[in-house]
């Protein structure tokens, strides 16, 4: 019987990310390709949301989206009894797992009493969050990623940009590289057509091997146990079928009551996420194969994640949780759009991750306290969610949740200007102060240069010391 | 129907019952086609696909298949395979097709293989997703062990976020709609 | 409202917004003691700081009529964000009365139906804030206030809903992202041929001048109370 080492799980953001968030948003924008391949990507999304609203009524969808997804959170602890109960009653197994380290616990157990040495995945944030391939990988499995994009940033040793197109921030030169490298080959074609036939080759091969298939979960149906499974490749297809034991990893709040509200939402997702009105595959999947079946796996295992989630049922973020981890926020935002999803090192990145990275690691931990405050608060974000998450609101409210000495240090400083400004006569007399330290400092109506918190201002721009600016 | 399977990117014909089996087997054949995996179902039979297929010299296997994974998965064996699976219902609305497993048909026919043909019959279109699932799931129906909704061929906007073709699942759909 | 931003770096906006007012026939009010709508600090993460200087706000425009501010994101502030800042507290009814009575000064135009007889314009481009794209919901008061201006011609910039990257503590913090952002809006500004940008909010205007400035991009800047109130 080998011995259990328990490992300590270092949160959900990733822990070998450098520098702070400043250093990696400035390290992003020096990046010409990075620039390029985000701008494609962001236009290509704003005019597929145009398309989707003109033809195929995405707006009037939203409002029925946020309300079931409201009604499944505030049902939440009944859903997922119905849920385990109904995915029992057909063959499956559930664990619901409090942490990272439950679940991933589970996951290397159960693959090391199999003797299985291939893991075939396909793309789940909720194992990113959880960092199970580390834990696999340090129980001696070969982990492969399936979808492409993550296969491709898996060969990169890199993280992922974006919830759903991870691999968005490389072109084709630099897929052709990586694949060339894993094959041990130039031979890899260069073209768009010639790189995923490629693919598609190396990975059926690992598919061939894996005995344990690992996916996500888009939303669990309680009425019938079953797990729904969104994709445009067919690896999840393939996942779901090769090997001997599917394991789905599922956060606990993706949970629906009914056919009825989960028609709705899975339409929703992918004209949300790809500007699709249906994605290529989707799998409803309901316990392991039946007597008499010959695809398909002989065991099914859903391990429930709580890791933070059910603790925000009932507060002022409960609202996160109607996620349904489309991407669309990220894509319309201006910050994310300019720096990428690898800058906010969580793998969960723009306004949403913002939000809930600090959320599920804690207020104060230095690898995501930071991340609600990348943001001007334009609310792009918030027109862009289809299931109708005020996301510009809950970044206000994870600032002030937020805990840094930069933060303490701002607090002391509010202080004073609040005992200033909450009285016209010394608002008045600090008035006067910055309109005559202004035009002391001013050269040709402009000052060049600000001491102290002013310092962020100047080092890109100038400040006005006349009005209307000089040019 | 026809018009969001083509914006799937899918081909379709729509055939009588009485032509389908030869239908099917000629768009096999122009693809070059070389074996055909069908699902056992009876609607393969009513429209006398097997022997339409060895009239045009393709191989048939019926499922369930006893081949090993590899082969499965066309790393062995000849390339040009075609799973030809019969769905249960389709959706007008969107292009899908409804495949549920069973002991007769494979969960993976039709993105195991390259090419992929399914026989719908025509009176099993609805409009919408919402009542192709209620169907599917109503209320004293055994629950199947999976259902894939497939609205046409492979993609994958993964290199420079641009749509490519076949990156898992089959190459080509090809609908054959049967009217009685 | 004057808005500290007019106080600090723009006397002549607020003062333009009361001579536009007035030609326009409205009697206007400025309250001496007013100070800041508490959006610095509460945007900051700091609601308590934002409270207490927001709670001045609240009682020096107690009782008055319809309080116009030259700042979508100030009239924001005071619509959206007070009655959630003031969510249980003893003056809940106080802030939710003046978020009720609280108007930008373009909708104050637009809805009261007022010409404020401008002194001509030349052509000039528009910088949708994302304060009142977004939190007041509006594009087409500023536009409607400018049409009425003799000779003005408004020149559209490309993606007028796209941020210009001030966003307040934002500027500070990403004072790198932030420059960025604010380039990309002085180079689609420029772009249109127009001399000048004019906005509803300052501080957009003093992020994309500023930036516009270090840059060498040619751009001057208004905002629209001067060219209203010229």
């Amino acid at each position: 019987m080998s011995t259990r080492r328990r490992r300590r799980n270092p949160g959900v953001a990733y822990s070998d990310v450098k520098g702070t968030l400043r250093d990696r948003t400035v390290d992003a924008l020096r990046d010409p390709t990075l620039a390029d391949n985000l701008r494609t990507a962001g236009d290509s999304w704003g005019a597929g949301r145009e398309v989707m609203k003109r033809d195929f009524g995405f707006d009037q969808m939203r409002d029925r989206a946020r309300d079931i997804r409201r009604s499944n959170i505030r049902n939440m602890p009944a859903l997922l009894a119905e849920l385990q109960s109904n995915v029992r009653a057909n063959g499956g197994v559930v664990v619901r797992a409090a942490d990272a380290d439950e679940a991933c616990r589970y996951i290397t157990d159960l693959a090391r009493a199999r003797g299985a040495r291939v893991v075939a995945k396909s793309k789940s944030m909720a194992t990113e969050e959880i960092k199970l391939n580390e834990a696999m990988e340090h129980a001696g499995l070969e982990v492969v990623e399936t979808d492409l994009g993550e296969w491709i940033i898996q060969l990169a040793n890199e993280h992922p940009s974006h919830i759903i197109a991870p691999a968005v921030h490389l072109n084709r030169d630099q897929v052709a590289a990586l694949f060339r490298d894993e094959a041990g080959t130039d031979d890899v074609p260069t073209d768009r057509e010639g790189l995923v036939a490629h693919a598609r080759v190396r990975l059926r091969e690992k598919f061939a091997q894996a005995e344990i298939g690992i996916s996500g979960v888009n939303l669990g149906v309680a009425s019938t146990g079953t797990v729904c499974i969104v994709e445009n490749e067919g690896n999840a297809r393939l996942v779901t079928s090769q090997p001997r034991i599917h394991v789905a990893v599922m956060g606990m709040e993706r949970v629906v009551a009914d056919w009825d509200e989960a028609a709705h939402i899975l339409q929703v997702l992918p004209m949300a996420a790809i500007s699709q009105d249906a994605a290529n595959y989707v799998s409803l999947i309901t316990g392991p194969r039946r007597e008499g079946e010959t695809d398909g796996p002989e065991e099914f295992h859903l391990v429930i994640i709580d890791g933070g989630r059910g603790a925000l049922r009932g507060s002022e973020f409960e609202e996160v949780l109607s996620c349904i981890r489309c991407g669309a926020c990220l894509y319309s935002c201006p910050m994310w759009q300019n720096v990428g999803g690898q800058a906010y090192g969580s793998p969960y990145s723009g306004p949403i991750g913002a939000i809930i990275t600090p959320l599920l690691e804690g207020p104060s931990s230095p690898g995501s306290r930071d991340l609600p405050f990348m943001s001007t608060l334009c609310g792009a974000c918030g027109d862009a969610c289809p299931v109708g998450i005020p996301l510009p609101d809950l970044l206000v409210r994870a600032r002030a949740r937020s805990s840094s000495p930069a933060k303490r240090k701002a607090g002391l400083a509010f202080r004073v200007w609040s005992l200033l400004w909450r009285r016209g006569v010394t608002y008045r007399l600090t008035m006067i102060g910055w309109r005559l330290g202004l035009r002391i400092r001013g050269r040709g109506g402009w000052v060049h240069r600000l001491p102290g918190p002013g310092s962020g201002w100047t080092k890109v721009r100038d400040m006005p010391s006349k009005w209307p600016p000089r040019r | 129907m026809v018009e969001s399977l083509a914006r799937r990117k899918a081909t379709v014909e729509v055939a009588s019952s009485g032509d389908a089996g030869r239908a099917a087997a000629g768009w096999m054949a122009d693809q070059g086609i070389v074996r055909a995996v069908l699902a056992d179902d009876p609607v393969v039979d009513a429209i006398g696909l097997e022997p339409a297929l060895r009239a045009a010299g393709i191989d048939v296997l019926r499922w369930p298949v006893a081949m090993g994974r590899r082969e499965v998965l066309g790393l062995e064996g000849p390339e040009d395979v075609c799973g030809v699976t019969v769905p249960t219902l389709a959706v007008a609305e969107r292009g899908t097709l409804v495949l549920e497993a069973s002991v007769g048909h494979g969960r993976g026919l039709d993105v195991t293989n390259r090419h992929h043909v399914s026989l719908l019959m025509a009176d099993r279109v609805v409009e919408t997703l919402g009542e192709a699932l209620a169907q599917t799931f109503a209320d004293g129906r055994p629950v199947p062990s999976a259902v894939s909704l497939v609205s046409g061929p492979s993609r994958s906007s993964d290199i420079e976020k641009i749509s490519t073709l076949g990156a898992h699942g089959a190459l080509t759909e090809h609908v054959v709609i049967i009217t009685p | 409202m004057r808005t500290c931003l007019s106080d600090a770096i723009a006397p002549k906006v607020w003062k333009a917004t009361r001579r536009a007012l007035e030609r326009a026939g409205v009697e206007v009010k400025v309250p001496r003691g007013q100070t800041c709508c508490g959006q610095p600090a509460w945007t900051a993460g700091h609601p308590d700081q934002a409270r207490a200087v927001a709670r001045h706000t609240i009682k020096v425009f107690a009782g008055s009529d319809e309080v116009v501010v030259p700042s979508g994101s100030c009239a924001g502030m005071v619509i959206h964000a007070f009655p959630e800042l003031f969510a249980g507290q003893p003056d809940e009814d106080d802030a939710l009365d003046l978020a009720l009575r609280t108007i930008e000064f373009t909708q104050f135009l637009a809805k009261h139906d007022l010409d404020p007889r401008a002194k001509a314009c030349g052509a000039l481009t528009v910088h949708d804030s994302c304060h009142m794209l977004r939190v007041l919901d509006e594009n087409e008061s500023p536009r409607d206030a400018l049409a009425k201006v003799p000779g003005c011609e408004v020149r559209e910039m490309a993606h007028t809903d796209q941020c210009c990257g001030f966003g307040g503590v934002f500027a500070l913090n990403f004072p790198e992202l932030s420059g960025r952002l604010g380039e990309q809006k002085a180079q689609a500004a420029a772009a249109t041929g127009a001399p000048e940008v004019v906005s509803c909010d300052l501080g957009c205007l003093m992020h994309i001048a500023g930036r516009a400035h270090r840059t060498g991009i040619p751009l001057r800047a208004r905002h629209i109370s001067e060219v209203l109130g010229s």
